[in-house]
C-alpha cells in the first residue's frame, strides 16, 4: 500500500489550508514531504531536482486545495499531483534530448543488473535501491508508480498518454533486470521471500 | 502473466520497494514553497487584524484565559521530549468538568506519559521504523513549535484543531512504539 495512505489530516486542517492558512499547509507539508520527496527523487534520482519538483508540487497544492472536495483521500490527491509534476519533469528532460517520452531501454544495454555494476551476491550490500537507479527513466517510473504506489496500468497509461501495453512491457522488462537481485528463501522469512542484499 | 518473476520473487520486490529508506527534504525546501507562496499571494498571514466586530472582546478574554493557562510551563519549560503540554492541567478527565481544549492537553500528557513508559528505543531498527518515527516526531515538533511560538495569534478553535493533531499524532508515535517495544521483548 503507498505510504500516502498512511497519512490522515483532520478535515479542520484541511479546510483552513483551503483558506490559505499557513500553519495547516506547514502541517500538511510535514505530513506528506517524505513521501512526495521520495516519488520525486525516484523519478529524477537527482536531489536538487527533487527538491525543485516538491516545491512545486506543495505549491501546486496550495493553489488547488481550495477546490479539493474529499472525493478522494487527500493523500491520493496529493500524490497524484507528485506524479504529475514528477512525469512532466521527465517529458521535460526526455524533450530537451529530442525524444518523447517512450522507449530508453536503447540507452541501456540489456542484461542483469550485475552488467551494470550491481552485483547479483546475496551478501553484498549493494540493494534495490542502486538497482532502481540503473534503469531507464520511464521503466523505472513504470516499477515505482505500479509496485509502490498501487496504480494499474490503465492509469500508468493515462498519466504517461501510453498504452497499457506499453506500461506492461516496460514492468515487464525492468523485472528481468532485477530478477538476479531477488531470492526466495523460505528457512528465514516467515512469508518466504526475501530481497537479497537486504 | 506479463511479468519476469514468479510471484514470491514478485512480492519479494514488493516489499523491498517498500522498505527502502525515504528521508524529508532538506529544511530549506519548506522556507521556499513558502516564499514562493507568500510572492504569490497564496497565504494568508498569521496574525489576523481584520476581524474587529464586536465578539473581539469576548475573544480577548478567552485568549487571556489561556495564556494563563499556558503562561506558566512557557515561562518554566519542564526538560522533556514535548515541552508544550501545561503542568497544572487536572490528571485526569473525572477531576473537573473539562473544556474540550483542556480534555485534549490532558489526553496528550497521559500519551507523553506513557510514551515515556516505555523502554527506550532498540539501538537498532528498521530503517522504515525509524524514518516513520522520526517523521511522526518532526511533525509533531512542528505542532509544538506552532503553539509555544508567541508570535502566532491562534483563536481558540484554532488552538483546539492543533492540540487535536497531536493527539491524534502522539497516539500513532505511541503505537508505533508499543509494537517496536514489543518485537523487541520476542
Amino acid at each position: 500500500m503507498s505510504k500516502f495512505a498512511d497519512i490522515n489530516i483532520d478535515d479542520g486542517i484541511i479546510r483552513r489550508a483551503a483558506k490559505g492558512d499557513v500553519r495547516a499547509h506547514e502541517i500538511i507539508y510535514r505530513a506528506f514531504a517524505t513521501p512526495v520527496y521520495a516519488i520525486c527523487l525516484r523519478f529524477t534520482k537527482v536531489p536538487a531536482h527533487a527538491e525543485d519538483l516538491v516545491q512545486e508540487t506543495f505549491i501546486e497544492i496550495m493553489r488547488s486545495i481550495g477546490g479539493y472536495r474529499g472525493e478522494a483521500a487527500l493523500g491520493s490527491w496529493i500524490r497524484r499531483i507528485a506524479v504529475s509534476k514528477a512525469l512532466m519533469f521527465l517529458r521535460s528532460a526526455w524533450t530537451k534530448r529530442g525524444q518523447a517520452l517512450a522507449d530508453d531501454w536503447h540507452d541501456v544495454t540489456e542484461g542483469n543488473a550485475a552488467s551494470h555494476g550491481i552485483s547479483s551476491h546475496p551478501d553484498d550490500a549493494l540493494d534495490l535501491d542502486a538497482a532502481l537507479a540503473s534503469l531507464p527513466d520511464v521503466a523505472r517510473a513504470v516499477v515505482w508508480l505500479h509496485d509502490v504506489e498501487g496504480f494499474t496500468h490503465k492509469e500508468i497509461a493515462q498519466m504517461m498518454g501510453k498504452t497499457e501495453s506499453f506500461s506492461k512491457s516496460q514492468l515487464s522488462r525492468a523485472y528481468r533486470r532485477l530478477r538476479p537481485l531477488l531470492a526466495v528463501d523460505e528457512k528465514t522469512q516467515p512469508d518466504g521471500v526475501a530481497v537479497r542484499g537486504y | 502473466m506479463i511479468c519476469a518473476l514468479t510471484a514470491d520473487e514478485r512480492s519479494a520486490l514488493q516489499h523491498g520497494l517498500r522498505q527502502l529508506t525515504d528521508t524529508m527534504p532538506p529544511r530549506e525546501v519548506w522556507d521556499r514553497i513558502r516564499e514562493q507562496a507568500e510572492a504569490e499571494g497564496l497565504l494568508q498571514q498569521p496574525t489576523n487584524t481584520r476581524r474587529r466586530n464586536w465578539f473581539t472582546g469576548v475573544g480577548l478574554a478567552a485568549a487571556a484565559a489561556l495564556a494563563a493557562l499556558m503562561l506558566p510551563p512557557l515561562l518554566n519549560p519542564p526538560a522533556e521530549t514535548f515541552p508544550v503540554v501545561p503542568a497544572d492541567v487536572p490528571s485526569n478527565t473525572n477531576a473537573t468538568e473539562l473544556t474540550t481544549l483542556q480534555t485534549l492537553m490532558v489526553q496528550s500528557r497521559q500519551l507523553e506519559s506513557d510514551l515515556r513508559s516505555l523502554p527506550s528505543a532498540p539501538s537498532v531498527m528498521r530503517a522504515g521504523t525509524m524514518a516513520t518515527i522520526s517523521n511522526l516526531e518532526d511533525r509533531i515538533a512542528a505542532i509544538d513549535f506552532q503553539l509555544n511560538d508567541p508570535a502566532v495569534q491562534m483563536s481558540p478553535e484554532d488552538r483546539e484543531l492543533f492540540w487535536r493533531e497531536r493527539v491524534r499524532l502522539m497516539n500513532s508515535l505511541l503505537q508505533l512504539r508499543y509494537a517496536q517495544a514489543q518485537r523487541a521483548a520476542f
